[in-house]
């Protein structure tokens, strides 16, 4: 604890420096404002963008591939139905 | 090869769902109590072999196994196919809920003539079985395909197109089915005979209620 006390003061020194020149970084940011949306346009970002697209698209389709889980439980149906059919086979023909 | 929701027209939709359901009746009252537990292997080896996927070219088709199914059960067959359809459509998201009677016609019709073929031809060698069941395992794919052309065909689809497309298709499927198949009943024939020899026919069937 005692060192963060020790820092604090020079925090506060680093915060009123970094704020004190926001009106010069304000122009800045604007001039770079047409700039970041000809990003968009750059061709090597919509390549990008491109391949990330295809890339959620694959995600989509393996997730709709059935899973471990998905052939488990039809697999439980199927012996648990046959499972009902045989006890009530069973029962109908009396012991 | 599933259909999926809103290719059929709904008559046609209709109709198969009837017709199926008039097999199923039928296959479920032939089938013995005591073929319970071979019915419900088999339904599961169905239900699972979808997953088992043939790389062709630039996309892939499964295994469907309608051939081998209807060697080992005969007419329980439609049982075990619409069964396992079922769940395929519910869990797996194979083939819409609307089409399933469709689907099931498509895989259940083969798998009955497949397993009259076999049972007529099976002789009593393992040789010959095993050769008669590899016949019927593929097929029982080949004629799923041409199934598939007719439904599709009642859709508006030009027949032949669908069923050259169809059948080009599961060329790669037809052949794995029928090793696949061969294989398997030549392996049940020389451990497991008796599983080859449906109950309906060693004994005449008994009504009890």
């Amino acid at each position: 604890m005692r060192w963060l006390q020790k820092l604090l003061p020079a925090m506060l020194l680093a915060l009123w420096l970094l704020s004190a020149p926001a009106p010069a970084r304000a122009v800045e940011q604007a001039a770079a404002e047409p700039a970041v949306t000809s990003v968009a346009a750059d061709p090597q970002m919509a390549e990008e963008l491109r391949r990330i697209h295809r890339e959620i698209a694959a995600l989509r389709a393996d997730l709709a591939q059935p899973g471990i889980k998905e052939v488990f439980s039809g697999l439980g149906y199927i012996l648990g139905l046959f499972g009902v059919a045989a006890f009530v086979a069973a029962r109908r023909k009396g012991p | 090869m599933h259909i999926s929701d809103g290719v059929l027209p709904t008559s046609v939709a209709v109709g198969s769902f009837a017709a199926s359901a008039l097999l199923l009746a039928w296959s479920a009252r032939r089938t013995r109590s005591e073929e319970l537990p071979k019915v419900a292997v088999v339904s599961a080896a169905f239900f699972v072999a979808s997953l088992i996927q043939v790389p062709f070219g630039p996309t892939s088709v499964h295994l469907l196994i309608p051939g081998l199914a209807g060697a080992l059960l005969g007419s329980s067959a439609f049982l075990a196919i619409a069964l396992g359809l079922l769940l395929q459509s519910f869990l797996f998201q194979f083939g819409g809920l609307t089409a399933l009677g469709a689907n099931a016609l498509m895989m259940g019709l083969p798998a009955l003539l497949c397993g009259l073929l076999f049972q007529t031809f099976k002789g009593k060698t393992r040789q010959r079985k095993m050769w008669v069941g590899g016949l019927a395992g593929g097929l029982g794919t080949a004629l799923a395909a041409l199934m598939l052309a007719a439904l599709l065909a009642s859709g508006g689809e030009d027949f032949l197109g669908v069923a050259k497309i169809a059948l080009l298709a599961h060329i790669p499927v037809t052949l794995v089915e029928a090793l696949v198949s061969a294989m398997t009943i030549g392996f049940l024939a020389r451990v497991k005979p008796e599983l080859l020899e449906p109950a309906y026919l060693k004994h005449p069937p008994v009504h009890h209620d």
